[in-house]
């Protein structure tokens, strides 16, 4: 949101759940954060006091609860952070800045939406898809993974979306091939307004064609590693198409996304 | 508790209290959002700046260590015209002592741009990022003390600001490149920059950054920035800013008690926006405390 003041604030820990192994979702409390976050968006969190891990982590609003004043992420351990994090637990103090960056807007009259990601790629889907709910907006949902346990909230996302369509690569659910090969049937004889997609090359690259033969509004959120979430480091460097008039520009994750029109950035 | 004096002048450079960010580490845009007023800083400093513009090293730019940041921008920016028009009124409005920090590929370049920018209003004194340690088409000046004295001495002939040469710690021995730099007519030291790091994924057996060695930052570099601030403080006779892992109060008293008049603060800020602020008041704090009236009386008493 431009001009709004960044916030840093101490809140405390609601609730933790392993969801399926190394997969959490972190439910923390903090009113100042909710009211003012958009879903897309994210925040820096520290867990540690300590200077080893040094830096905050950024995590993507997985569900925003204003009325409640809370929020979730949605996180794999894979690093020193995310593993003290996993031993989080009701009470627990974490450390905020936000939130970070520019989130979604629909566009203007938009009835149907879709959301096409792969495994952790869903962190930030379910907040667009309350959204969506919230304004009446149908939801198209194309989510794949490498095997169906890490389809991560699924259930969720089956009870909201008016279609799911689900492919893993050993097909232990769904079909094994493109999700999006689904998603282009539907663009055959529907009209989706806006796509969102997160957590793979590969599907970026599908819906690139896609918003070309079908002429989609198509946005990308990324991921990134980043030392400060706010534009001071540039440590988030993602660079811009060569081929949108952007040659030699980079964009920074954290101050210009993380969500982005589709074909405005290289992955 | 009376009031203490927190003002400091550095070779001209007058500041109402010790602490800056580092240049590299800090950022204003149209829509600034930090959550404190910019203008309780000691003075704003913006990212190095080239004449042209530059895209920076290959990605991934950053990756942390053990209390440390290790980081292979590469110094990217959009050129000193861009800087001109663009990010000075903004850091202008932000603080009312402005630090321009420059970088160069070689001493001619350090002269065009102090040339350039000393026809501009509003900056407060020059930064020369000598020992930027990821600049892999740059030669690193403060490596060389002919150089280092060479750059700062031609940067003179053509500014009318407080000098400040920033100075590398990759170097056999910091107080040479020091008095080189003193030869050449610097007004102000300011020492470390990063030190030259890396890391390797073992899992890809690869160096983890794009650019495969870059510069490490933040709390793991303190204890070498103390003892150099404190090397350099006992050997020439300048001012000096004090840079290198500070995250509190307490590190930025241990560099002035070490011999430093001033403070950077860099990668403490990108985890914490307001440890700046809290700095500023935890010296003011602390010389309360111990019955200073001013902070130039604690300035390299260790």
């Amino acid at each position: 949101m431009k001009g709004a003041k960044l916030i840093q604030v101490y809140a405390k820990v609601l609730n933790q759940t392993e969801i399926i192994t190394n997969h959490f979702i972190l439910r923390i409390f903090s009113p100042e954060i909710v009211k003012k976050a958009i879903p897309g968006q994210f925040i820096m969190l520290s867990a540690w006091k300590q200077k080893d891990p040094l830096l905050r982590r950024p995590f993507t609003f997985n569900r925003l609860f204003p009325k409640e004043g809370s929020f979730e992420i949605l996180y794999k351990k894979v690093g020193k952070g995310t593993e003290i994090m996993s031993y989080l637990k009701a009470g627990d103090q974490v450390s905020l800045l936000g939130p970070l960056g520019n989130g979604i807007k629909f566009p203007q009259n938009t009835k149907k939406i879709a959301i096409v990601c792969r495994g952790i790629g869903v962190a930030p889907m379910l907040a667009i898809i309350d959204k969506a709910k919230e304004k009446g907006i149908d939801i198209y949902a194309y989510i794949s993974a490498a095997t169906k346990d890490l389809l991560l909230v699924k259930k969720e996302i089956k009870q909201k979306a008016k279609s799911l369509y689900i492919t893993t690569d050993d097909a232990s659910l769904g079909t094994s091939g493109k999700v999006t090969d689904f998603l282009e049937k539907t663009l055959k004889d529907t009209k989706i307004d806006a796509v969102y997609t997160c957590g793979s090359k590969r599907l970026k690259r599908h819906i690139e064609r896609l918003k070309e033969l079908y002429g989609l509004n198509a946005w990308v959120i990324l991921e990134e590693h980043m030392a400060c979430g706010f534009g001071a480091c540039k440590g988030c460097a993602c660079k811009a198409k060569k081929d949108n008039n952007h040659k030699g520009k980079y964009f920074l994750v954290c101050k210009d996304g993380p969500v982005f029109p589709i074909d405005e950035v290289e992955v | 508790m009376k009031k203490v004096d927190m003002s400091i002048n550095l070779g001209g450079l007058q500041l109402k209290n010790p602490v800056m960010p580092a240049s590299g580490t800090f950022d204003l845009f149209e829509d600034n959002n930090l959550p404190y007023d910019t203008k309780v800083l000691g003075a704003v400093m913006t990212k190095s700046i080239f004449l042209k513009k530059r895209l920076g090293n290959p990605l991934p730019l950053i990756c942390e260590s053990t209390s440390g940041l290790i980081n292979a921008l590469g110094t990217p920016g959009e050129g000193v015209e861009y800087l001109i028009k663009n990010k000075l009124p903004i850091f202008r409005k932000a603080n009312q002592t402005v630090i321009v920090s420059i970088g160069g590929d070689g001493v001619k370049e350090y002269k065009l741009l102090a040339e350039r920018l000393d026809k501009v209003e509003g900056i407060a004194a020059l930064e020369l990022d000598l020992s930027c340690s990821n600049n892999v088409d740059n030669i690193i000046i403060a490596r060389d003390e002919f150089l280092t004295e060479q750059t700062v001495a031609q940067v003179k002939e053509v500014s009318t600001k407080p000098i400040i040469a920033k100075l590398s710690a990759n170097v056999t021995d910091i107080t040479k490149i020091a008095r080189a730099a003193q030869r050449g007519g610097v007004d102000i030291l300011s020492l470390i920059n990063t030190v030259s790091a890396m890391a390797i994924d073992i899992k890809t057996k690869k160096a983890v950054l794009g650019n495969k060695v870059g510069g490490l930052s933040g709390p793991a570099i303190k204890p070498i920035a103390l003892k150099m601030v404190w090397d350099v403080a006992h050997t020439v006779d300048l001012p000096i800013i004090g840079i290198g892992g500070i995250s509190n109060s307490e590190d930025a008293i241990e560099f002035l008690l070490a011999g430093a008049s001033a403070v950077e603060v860099g990668t403490a800020a990108l985890i914490n926006p307001l440890v700046m602020l809290e700095i500023i008041q935890g010296i003011e704090k602390y010389l309360g405390q111990q019955g200073y009236s001013s902070l130039e009386e604690i300035i390299g008493l260790a």
